[in-house]
């Protein structure tokens, strides 16, 4: 069939702008979360994408420290840029879980869901009577996965974590940035997003085990060890060479060329490993002779050294005299692999990313309008979707507790007059709704 | 800490311990051991780390490679190889049979049709419409197999305006086009004159194809769920940029908000400072106390209140200007001191009671990262003797899961290695027909 008409049916399956047309793949799926800052809430911002509804639960006041996190101390219509990435299609609920009736609440909750997901210091759950061995017994069905720095026992359980010492000990600072500089800590929370994204992996694969059996379970992981998986050659080559890893810059020592050359305008990242793309490169660049070159004809000699060092300044000389524009025009007439380095305003405009939904927009009823990152993969029959993008702290208690829990508005208020559910507070900010807020839009029952 | 909360937490931890020790793994049933996955990623390592999660998980993982061997098998550092294969490949053929076939060839394109009538997921890594083109991509397969899981991974993804473009799918464009690499690197001291070290900058390992790999794999175990629901497979498009982008901590509602982009600030962190590396005596000490509250712990163990004093707020403390300045003080005292009397002195510290805590952390060396006891003791790294390949290191997957954890069963197969067995099992050919599939370059 012609490529053509794979490109219009792929586009009528996958048309994201058909998602709310469509069913979600975990909507029979209840997540409760009582996490902090990113490992932990990154988690069921991804299941609440394919539908799953998710309980956050905060403290009442301040909330989640989450929602301090932005840059340059620099808030968007009053949320903090780091907090609206895992707020999205959450119900936010206040709930002071370290009073009695506050665990109950927690416990009701827990009853009715399906899956639990918490990043507090190892064993604090289960010393507040809300750990895997307590909720096991009230919901046998029950998944919960506890994320952490370093698991929940050995050599290193006692020592408090984050996302830099995760990059830092297992060896991704080390191999990432330049050998006349310092190992480089990524520009973003790699061990935090990568650590929820492979964590929710853990909870679905356990997930497809109780849907064969009936039987849930307990998932820990540690966010270094996550690390250490994803440094792919690194402990095969130490093992055979007796050397270390080292870093090598942009330069991918196992691909060659692989690596991101100045060019006119910008950055570009090229790469060509196979026979036909390094064959495509080398005709692109006027030197086909270089395929036939014994020193570059096999990607085995490529990656020697010394052929490796000359075929890529030859690269370097003849990226320099182009322009960006016109590599990637290459790139696709010859079928190598190059795209620019893209920043924030290339992804706000990119047309393809727009179409994708990648780059979208989502209309909220409390924040006005967000352009964020959205949906990863893209699903034929159920795809994923944004539907808010976050609430102030406490803003669903009162739906939360009559939908799902069947409280009264008495219970409820006497949950409000002992302080055991609450509000936002004005500061620190990032908590409360913006100022555009109509005092009702967003309520849910209102 | 009462002495009752001591025993708790130990309590915790052995219960834990015993419940889900990687040790014991196989004593356990795997979670996905119904499934049967067909494999044709080429050059491609985020298809291989997609199917390496499913494999490790139980899946029976059929990896289907060109006669002369997936292209994929040569990425390695300076070409150093084990039996002909790779280290990056060597890494993730773990639990996959191994089988060739020729799909350029109709008779090829046949063979996996047949396998594809009983799979549970087919994930390829071509351009675009190839697969459709040798009619065996998710439409003609799910004719006849409407509970098909079809997952296809590709830079620019199956539609829009760039899926067509014919470009090649590596790892460092997938950084490149994900946002990442633009705010990763080193600050220019001058931003007219950036030394060739101050540019934006890669992670070192393959992350924008492990990004892909495990955005594909959380996306197929989604769809499995919902056919376990419904009855009805689905077709899944995966971008390893967006998958990587998705990761990005603020990158689209800066630029909404701003209309700017965030520079790029070495080892700083533009929304927490101090949290960063600081080199020390004998290497490189992570050191954090952002809140005003760990702040001010952070300078009475340095013994600094003037520091407290001079940047009271997180305004002042999240000031680039601001970071250089506490960046220098702080230095001074970690470059007097080795990583274990930094460790210990914070460590101390945070044991007083006082107020707010700092968090210190090492920058290891992978080959001290090996070399460390607690990677071991977790199974985090083990040994792995190999049929074939011999003595291995290998990660293992850091789920821990107490009725049905992850696994790794063997390494890694030479290219055909599982074709007897496989074409035996799943489609009743013998050695006369493997014979004469080899002789037609099939095989």
């Amino acid at each position: 069939m012609a490529k053509e008409d794979y490109f219009k049916w792929a586009e009528s399956v996958l048309d994201p702008s058909m998602a709310f047309e469509k069913p979600e793949a975990l909507a029979d799926i209840k997540v409760v979360e009582l996490a902090t800052l990113i490992l932990g809430p990154s988690l069921p911002a991804i299941m609440a994408e394919m539908g799953a509804t998710v309980f956050k639960v905060e403290l009442p006041g301040a909330g989640d420290t989450m929602r301090s996190l932005t840059p340059l101390a620099r808030f968007h219509n009053e949320a903090a840029l780091g907090w609206l990435k895992e707020a999205r299609n959450k119900y936010h609920l206040a709930v002071d879980v370290h009073h009695e009736e506050g665990k109950k609440l927690f416990k009701e909750l827990v009853k009715r869901s399906d899956v639990v997901v918490e990043n507090v210091r190892a064993g604090t759950m289960d010393r507040w009577g809300l750990g895997y061995r307590q909720l096991k017994e009230i919901n046998p069905r029950l998944i919960y996965i506890a994320l952490s720095g370093f698991g929940q026992w050995g050599t290193f359980v006692e020592r408090p974590s984050y996302d830099a010492i995760a990059q830092a000990e297992s060896g991704m600072a080390w191999i990432t940035g330049f050998p006349d500089k310092l190992p480089l800590k990524s520009g973003i929370w790699l061990a935090d997003y990568f650590g929820a994204l492979m964590g929710m992996v853990g909870v679905m694969a356990a997930l497809a085990h109780r849907d064969r059996t009936g039987e849930g379970q307990f998932i820990e992981m540690s966010q270094a060890e996550n690390m250490i998986r994803a440094l792919d050659w690194t402990w095969l080559w130490q093992h055979y060479s007796g050397k270390g890893r080292e870093r090598h810059g942009n330069r991918d020592v196992s691909i060659c060329p692989s690596d991101i050359f100045p060019c006119k305008d910008n950055m570009m990242a090229i790469a060509a490993a196979t026979e036909v793309q390094f064959r495509g490169l080398c005709t692109a660049m006027g030197k086909p002779e270089l395929c036939e070159d014994p020193r570059f004809k096999t990607h085995a000699a490529r990656l020697e050294e010394e052929n490796a060092v000359v075929l890529l300044d030859v690269i370097r000389s003849w990226s320099a005299g182009k322009s960006s524009a016109e590599i990637d025009k290459l790139a696709g007439e010859y079928g190598f692999a190059a795209h620019k380095v893209c920043d924030g305003k290339d992804h706000f405009e990119d047309e393809h990313l727009i179409k994708r939904n990648f780059t979208c927009t989502v209309d909220d009823l409390v924040y006005g309008e967000i352009v964020e990152e959205g949906i990863v993969p893209k699903f034929s029959e159920t795809p994923g979707r944004i539907k808010w993008a976050g609430r102030p702290v406490g803003f669903d208690n009162e739906y939360v507790l009559k939908r799902f829990l069947g409280l009264s508005a008495e219970q409820i208020q006497f949950l409000k007059d002992h302080n055991i559910i609450g509000k936002w507070v004005d500061n620190p900010p990032g908590r409360k709704p913006p100022a555009s807020w109509d005092g009702k839009s967003g309520i849910k029952l209102g | 800490m009462s002495d009752q909360d001591k025993d708790k937490k130990t309590d915790w931890r052995d219960w834990v311990r015993e419940s889900d020790d990687p040790a014991r793994a196989f004593t356990k049933p795997e979670a996905l051991d119904n499934l049967t996955v067909l494999d044709c990623s080429y050059a491609n390592m985020a298809g291989c780390f997609a199917t390496s999660i499913l494999a490790e998980f139980g899946a029976e993982v059929i990896r289907i490679e060109p006669p002369d061997g997936d292209p994929v098998r040569s990425y390695s550092p300076w070409g150093f190889m084990n039996k002909g294969t790779g280290l990056g490949y060597l890494n993730e053929g773990r639990n996959k049979f191994h089988v060739t076939l020729n799909l350029q060839k109709p008779e090829g394109r046949q063979v996996f049709s047949k396998l594809a009538k009983t799979a549970d997921i087919v994930v390829e890594t071509f351009l675009p419409g190839v697969m459709d083109e040798w009619e065996i991509g998710y439409r003609q397969l799910s004719g006849f197999n409407p509970r098909l899981i079809y997952c296809a991974i590709y830079t620019y993804g199956q539609f829009g305006p760039m899926a067509a473009c014919g470009k090649a799918d590596a790892d460092v464009v997938n950084q490149a086009y994900s946002g990442i690499t633009s705010i990763t690197g080193e600050r220019p001291e001058d931003p007219e004159h950036p030394k060739p070290s101050e540019v934006p900058t890669r992670q070192g390992n393959w992350m924008g194809w492990y990004a892909g790999g495990a955005w594909a794999s959380a996306a197929m175990l989604v769809a499995l769920h919902h056919r376990v629901n419904s009855g009805k497979g689905q077709f899944i498009d995966v971008s390893p940029g967006e998958a990587f982008g998705r990761c990005i901590n603020y990158g689209l509602t800066y630029y909404q908000g701003f209309k700017d982009v965030l520079p790029r600030l070495g080892n700083w962190d533009p929304g927490v400072f101090p949290y960063t590396y600081f080199r020390c005596k004998d290497g490189y000490a992570f050191l954090a106390g952002f809140s005003d509250i760990n702040w001010e712990a952070l300078c009475t163990i340095l013994n600094r209140p003037d520091l407290r004093a001079q940047f009271p707020t997180i305004f002042d403390r999240l000031n680039p200007d601001n970071m250089g300045t506490m960046y220098k003080e702080i230095e001074k005292w970690t470059l007097a001191r080795t990583y274990d009397e930094i460790y210990d002195a914070v460590m101390a510290y945070n044991k007083t009671g006082g107020k707010g805590v700092v968090v210190p952390g090492k920058v290891s060396a992978p080959i001290d990262t090996m070399k460390t006891e607690n990677w071991w003791e977790r199974h985090a790294l083990q040994r792995v003797n190999d049929p074939h390949y011999g003595e291995t290191i290998i990660a293992n997957q850091a789920w821990k899961m107490t009725a049905s954890p992850p696994r790794v069963k063997w390494v890694c197969r030479p290219v055909g290695a599982d074709n007897e067995h496989i074409y035996g099992m799943k489609l009743g050919l013998g050695p006369k027909q493997l014979a004469t599939m080899k002789e037609n370059g099939l095989l």
